[in-house]
């Protein structure tokens, strides 16, 4: 096992095709740091082809819930399954935008590394990139308009075009399914457009992607499902159904000031962001 | 000088020998790269003072026997290791303390150790290991030279090999372990290397400064390169060097303990890396926020005067010193400031007071427009990419899309206060007339 590819262990296993599997499926999922649960008895499942939203204040456990998903943290108890198998047994399925402050941007790499990066697993054990991977990687960056920035050591890029960089590594690990933390956090006007067509175009080749947001203001606009979480689920299911004024109360609940926002978000259908403190 | 050539043109036992710690240098500078890029630096030091318990069980057991002693140092080096993790993992002591205890613990026992054999033992044949504590070269023998060079070798070999695997885990371990690298074991390897390096650093180096070799060719790399590939090469040749001549030195002076020598060295690269380093260097930073601060007197001056003529259309110069007054600086920075922007022929200054040149007045435009998109978009965009606002670009549109150029504009148009060429005012149709955009 030590020499095999880093995913070849059974991530393999073919999809059944035309079967309706979901591509994410969360059963009674309970999520604990030493004894505090942070998500507790989460059941999700998501339809394939969507942009789902995942929504909630801070500390909700939203990160946690994608954590859980990707098997970087243990669950308490519950399971979740991708295409009806576990994680490990469909990483390539899955790509991941994690949060951007979750690494050192002072780190000594360019964009295009970073990009690599996301082939890693594919490669395996030793092999390098190729001078095709370059390529891929240099069209990953053109999807998210950063073509120009490939030779850019990555401290020098704006925080909106690394959170481009980070996408365009998802992208180059060419899955069914991504995930991601808050990809529109503290980005600029030009990276929050690029982002959303990015996703557009994602769903239009039947891609399913998850992402955690936090601006009320444009979750209609963007997603076509919600989760509303808080510990638990609040509320799951098309947006239009789900991004009601009591829903949102529950979720946000005691926290007025964000409550008002909110709520004044869902009666004008848009107003002021919900940005993160 | 003589000494160090006499050396460099010694027997075959000294030049194997010198062989032995340039490969030493070189595998703890490319080692000690990739654990100072994982955060790993303090456990380095940890983990050496870690080795003293097992070089003397060791001797106690075996005698002296350079395989065993070097076995023994790894094997409570890497227990010194393990105990890091665990006291960080099982109970609530944080790393970084969990890494002082450690490193005092083990080398307190390591010095009680050293003491007992000395009052215990009549055997001679201990001596060579005290310099285990602050390194000795002058004893070293060829066989255990060719030992640390072979292992020198495997450490270098293992990261080239492991190149792209370490760059991740260094990186991003939480996108290594999604994408299925088991990260626990790429960190044991790191371990394991980062030990069999400082294992057989001690008889050269020494217990004591060992993390010196490790840190400082690593630390000074990053001041001269953004790459990763070129910052490993330039450690490691910076760690051979710095061995090299710490050996070198200590040699030709008999009574020099190595450690420290080389530590020196390494302490005088790294000074002069981190003073005159281009781009990164202290002297350059320091030397570019003068030319950023002189650039922004300019900048004003030049959006001051614009102002003046913008406010009143019908004069053609404006007073100099009425243009001091307004800018805050002392005088003479002021003063520079107007005088390379007349030998730039930005402007001209006569005996009416100060005015643009055509040239002048192109830049002026140019420079006012950037400095009021920026403050609308400031205004506009607020809270969203403060990271993107440079006022020093000459050309904003790489930095903003035309789209959001062209909303800007707007703005400023609706508060009139997008910059308008005043150069010919007599001619020129009242404002009103005139809404033209130059776009
Ligand atoms: N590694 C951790 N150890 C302990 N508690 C944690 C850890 N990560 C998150 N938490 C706690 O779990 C809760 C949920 O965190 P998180 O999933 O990051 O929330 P969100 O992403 O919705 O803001 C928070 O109260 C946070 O303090
Ligand atoms: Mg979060």
């Amino acid at each position: 096992m030590l020499f095999s590819s880093p995913t070849a262990d059974s991530s393999n296993a073919p999809l059944p095709d035309g079967a309706p599997l979901p591509p994410i499926e969360v059963h009674d999922l309970t999520v604990a740091y030493g004894r505090k649960p942070v998500l507790w008895d989460i059941d999700l499942e998501f339809n394939e082809g969507e942009l789902v939203g995942v929504v909630g204040p801070n500390g909700a456990g939203k990160s946690t819930l994608i954590k859980a998903m990707l098997d970087l943290v243990p669950s308490a108890s519950g399971w979740v399954r991708i295409y009806g198998e576990p994680y490990a047994a469909r990483r390539k399925q899955v790509g991941y935008v994690p949060q951007r402050e979750s690494v050192d941007w002072d780190f000594p790499v360019n964009a295009r590394d970073v990009v690599l990066m996301g082939m890693y697993g594919r490669l395996g054990w030793f092999r390098r990139p190729s001078r095709k991977d370059h390529h891929t990687a240099d069209e990953c960056l053109e999807k998210v308009e950063m073509s120009a920035y490939g030779d850019r050591q990555i401290s020098q890029l704006s925080g909106g075009q690394q959170q481009r960089v980070f996408l365009a590594r998802a992208l180059a690990q060419d899955a069914r399914i991504y995930v991601m933390d808050e990809p529109f956090a503290g980005v600029d006007a030009a990276t929050e457009a690029s982002i959303v067509r990015v996703l557009r175009d994602l769903r239009a080749e039947g891609k399913t992607v998850v992402a955690v947001h936090h601006d009320l203001q444009t979750v209609e606009e963007y997603f076509d499902s919600l989760v509303l979480l808080n510990l638990r689920v609040v509320a799951n299911g098309p947006t239009s159904e789900v991004f009601t004024r009591d829903n949102l109360l529950a979720t946000y609940g005691g926290r007025l000031t964000i409550l008002d926002r909110a709520a004044e978000a869902v009666r004008r259908g848009g107003g002021p962001r919900i940005d993160r403190p | 000088m003589t000494a160090i050539l006499g050396f460099l043109t010694f027997d075959y036992n000294t030049r194997v020998v010198l062989l032995g710690t340039l490969s030493l240098g070189a595998a703890a500078g490319v080692i000690g790269t990739v654990a100072l890029l994982r955060r790993r630096a303090l456990l380095g030091d940890a983990l050496a003072h870690a080795t003293l318990p097992g070089v003397w069980i060791a001797f106690l057991l075996f005698g002296k026997n350079f395989s065993f002693l070097m076995l023994g140092a790894m094997a409570t080096g890497l227990l010194g290791v393990a105990t890091v993790s665990a006291l960080s993992k099982y109970t609530r002591i944080k790393e970084d303390a969990s890494i002082g205890i450690v490193l005092s613990v083990f080398f307190g026992a390591g010095l009680m150790l050293s003491g007992w054999v000395h009052h215990n033992s009549t055997n001679a044949s201990q001596s060579g290991i005290d310099s285990y504590l602050l390194g000795k070269t002058a004893g070293m023998l060829a066989s255990d030279a060719r030992f640390i060079c072979v292992v020198g070798l495997i450490v270098v070999a293992a990261v080239l090999l492991l190149y792209k695997e370490l760059k991740l885990l260094c990186f991003d371990p939480e996108f290594a372990a999604v994408q299925g690298w088991r990260v626990g074991l790429l960190d044991f390897a790191l371990m394991i290397l980062l030990t069999a390096t400082t294992v057989i650093g001690l008889p050269a180096v020494g217990v004591v400064l060992m993390v010196a070799l490790l840190i400082l060719p690593g630390a000074a790399a990053r001041f001269w390169s953004d790459r990763l590939s070129v910052l490993l090469v330039l450690a490691g040749v910076f760690g051979l060097v710095i061995a090299g001549t710490g050996t070198m030195v200590s040699a030709a002076a008999a009574r020099l303990p190595a450690g420290p020598v080389i530590v020196l060295c390494g302490t005088v690269l790294f000074a002069a890396s981190m003073l005159f380093a281009p781009r990164r260097g202290v002297l350059a930073r320091w030397s570019r926020t003068r030319s950023h601060r002189r650039r922004r007197v300019r900048q004003r001056i030049v959006q001051r005067l614009f102002e003046a003529f913008e406010k009143d259309a019908s004069i053609a110069l404006a007073s100099l010193s009425e243009l001091s007054q307004r800018i805050r600086v002392d005088r003479r920075s002021f003063n520079r400031a107007v005088n390379r922007l007349i030998r730039d022929h930005w402007i001209v200054v006569g005996s009416g007071g100060v005015g643009f040149t055509d040239h002048g007045w192109d830049r002026a435009l140019r420079t006012v427009r950037t400095i009021r998109l920026w403050e609308q978009y400031l205004l506009t965009h607020a809270n969203i990419d403060r990271d993107l606002v440079d006022p020093d670009v000459d050309v904003i549109e790489s930095l903003l899309s035309t789209a959001v150029i062209h909303e800007l504009e707007l703005g400023l148009i609706e508060s009139g206060r997008l910059p308008r060429d005043h150069r010919n005012t007599a001619i020129q149709a009242p404002p009103t007339a005139s809404r033209e955009v130059p776009l």
